[in-house]
């Protein structure tokens, strides 16, 4: 189905749906650029360059669906303030250590995944097109993921510490932000759009369990929307850093832009 | 944990042999999968492989980067380049 056949309040919230899945994989594109030279090792930071544009690429095929309900996408790119980006909260800062960028890859990468998994399968023609490229290209992502996780879970306490002490707030912030349980989400889910948001937790649940057991720790995933949480832009409250969008927006190549 | 050397080959259509075109440093065989994969990434491969040098097993010399089991000398040469 097209955008056009569902209802006002359906596409609205599509929309939100679709903005936000785009501006968290911008912003984790971002994220993992932060750690091209900071990388353990040659090979590992070759893969996060690779995948940082991995995320920038998927963020340009999902913008572009937003041409199907009447919004430039250009405009959309280059033009927003931090306050209207709609990323998750967790991205609004660099990763601030490698422990961090492989709970990123495992936690949020992962979580975006499985929202776009249930999105693909949905009714939106669109994303059932465009999204299977994108999750054959994410499969590479949650390997090193996976791989790296096994790999500090299997080292020293000081490791096995930061890694949980990273995992914990963003598993809860990119299930809150990436796989709501709204009463947007219930809309979306009853057009057929996406996924229940329980059935989604619960899936996520069953798919971190392996990879998060060496930490100790089971994922709490059933976290409650907090207080400042602001429905228009699937997150709260908050911003992603400025020089962030920055480089997001292309600020400073602006006078080069050839599109 | 010691990284361990993985040769890199790989075809660009199924008519071709598999092409030896690199290698990588890698902790086990799931990261040297994605190290590959993402490292030599320039072409759109039909099939990529790798295997872990020191499983290669030498026919004629002992004295070349592929003779660790038979040298008992594990990973690349020194001062190698990639």
């Amino acid at each position: 189905m097209s955008a056009g056949t569902f209802s006002p309040e359906v596409r609205e919230a599509l929309q939100r749906l679709i903005l936000s899945l785009a501006d968290t994989k911008r912003m984790l594109g971002i994220r993992y650029s932060d750690w091209l030279l900071g990388a353990p090792s040659i090979e590992s930071g070759i893969a996060t360059a690779s995948m940082s544009q991995d995320e920038w690429g998927h963020a340009r095929l999902l913008y572009a669906m937003l041409k199907d309900f009447g919004v430039d996408p250009v405009e959309i790119e280059h033009s927003r303030p931090p306050g209207a980006y709609c990323s998750a909260a967790c991205l609004d800062e660099p990763f601030a250590d490698w422990a961090a960028v492989v709970a990123g890859i495992v936690v949020v990468d992962g979580t975006l995944s499985l929202a776009l998994e249930g999105f693909a399968s949905g009714a939106y023609d669109a994303a059932r097109r465009r999204i299977p490229k994108m999750l054959a290209e994410e499969a590479f992502h949650r390997d090193f993921g996976h791989a790296w996780i096994r790999r500090i879970s299997a080292g020293t306490d000081e490791g096995r510490e930061r890694l949980a002490a990273a995992v914990e707030p963003m598993l809860a912030d990119a299930i809150t932000c990436l796989l709501p349980d709204d009463e947007e989400a219930g809309l979306l889910a009853g057009a057929g759009l996406t996924a229940p948001a329980r059935a989604a937790r619960t899936r996520l649940a069953r798919r971190l369990a392996e990879p998060l057991s060496g930490l100790g720790t089971a994922p709490a995933t059933d976290p409650p929307l907090p207080a400042d949480w602001i429905s228009s832009r699937r997150r709260p409250a908050g911003e992603p850093a400025g020089d962030a969008v920055e480089r997001a927006r292309g600020d400073r190549n602006r006078a080069l832009f050839v599109e | 944990m010691e990284e361990a050397v993985y040769d890199v080959f790989a075809r660009k259509r199924r008519s071709e042999p598999l092409r030896h075109i690199g290698y990588v440093d890698a902790i086990d065989d799931a990261l040297a999968r994605v190290y590959a994969w993402k490292t030599y990434d320039e072409e759109n491969w039909f099939e990529m492989c790798v295997v872990r040098r020191s499983h290669i097993i030498p026919v004629n010399r002992i004295d070349g980067p592929y003779a660790a089991r038979a040298t008992g000398r594990l990973g690349r040469r020194p001062g190698a380049g990639r």
